[in-house]
């Protein structure tokens, strides 16, 4: 799926030491989703539910002190433990629907993930743009302040 | 050598962003891109709504294209216009925020990983998860 939209696409990889399928259990079993997906330090009230099959959605929402984030979606392709594809919408993305492509390759006892994250085609990144016009000056005006502090 | 390299890259950024805001600054290109916002456009289509020459139309559209928030393909006779998405988004920075989250998130999955791997080595007495 990755490389097919126009729009842009961030990549990461990582070598892991674990196998394939306890790597996939952590990225879809909400016991330990919420163990680790939370981008908030410390002590955090999480809770996670995902119906794991093509079309099924997952949900996460974090809790710490008066901050609260919810990030959800839809699962596009679900191939264990090779692959797993799904939608993804939260704070980070403007709540504008993305997807996300999670592939894990086998190398002995550890495990290649690469991760793919990318603009949905056409409506998504039509919204994308005006999200983008929306909040360009705020973020134009953090970057030159930030390159000029260097 | 890695200092000057990103001071280099610091210099570009910072140039790039300049290009930008200057190609942002008026309104007749505020307008193009809005308009080319809800999807790619023929030149002519982009000058049509204003009350300005086509040559004064093509002047804005360079600028855009050489700050890098527009591209120009070829489509036979004509020159179909379209914003670069990917100008915007570095620009309002979502492809560093979303790479800095992800990494994140994976250095929080290996400290787990370490974790599950410390309580199954507790024994079986106090282990949590079947693996």
């Amino acid at each position: 799926m990755a490389g097919e939209s126009t729009g842009p696409i961030v990549q990461v990889r990582r070598r892991v030491r674990a196998g394939a399928e306890q790597v996939f259990d952590l990225w879809t079993k909400p016991d330990l989703m919420v163990r680790w997906m939370s981008p908030f330090p410390g002590v955090v009230d999480c809770k996670a539910s995902c119906d794991l099959r093509p079309g099924g959605a997952f949900s996460l929402v974090m809790i710490s002190g008066e901050l609260s984030r919810e990030v959800s979606g839809l699962y596009v392709l679900v191939d264990r433990p090779r692959k797993l594809v799904f939608t993804w919408v939260g704070p980070l993305t403007n709540n504008v629907n993305t997807l996300v492509t999670v592939e894990l390759n086998p190398r002995g006892d550890e495990t290649d993930l690469v991760l793919t994250h990318e603009r949905l085609p056409t409506s998504a990144i039509c919204e994308g743009h005006t999200r983008g016009w929306g909040n360009i000056l705020d973020h134009l005006a953090d970057a030159v302040s930030k390159d000029f502090s260097v | 050598m890695a200092e000057i390299e990103a001071r280099k890259a610091a210099a570009l950024r910072t140039a790039r962003l300049d290009a930008v805001f200057s190609a942002l600054a008026d309104p007749t290109r505020r307008a193009i891109i809005e308009r080319l916002s809800r999807g790619e456009a023929r030149v002519t289509e982009v000058a049509e709504p204003f009350a300005m020459s086509l040559n004064a139309v093509s002047k804005h559209i360079h600028v855009l294209e050489a700050s890098g928030l527009l591209d120009r393909r070829r489509k036979g006779r004509d020159h179909i216009l379209s914003v670069n998405t990917r100008s915007l988004d570095e620009v309002d920075g979502w492809i560093a925020r979303t790479r800095a989250y992800w990494e994140e998130r994976l250095d929080a999955m290996e400290r787990l990983l370490h974790e599950l791997d410390t309580e199954r080595n507790l024994g079986p007495k106090d282990r949590k998860h079947g693996w």
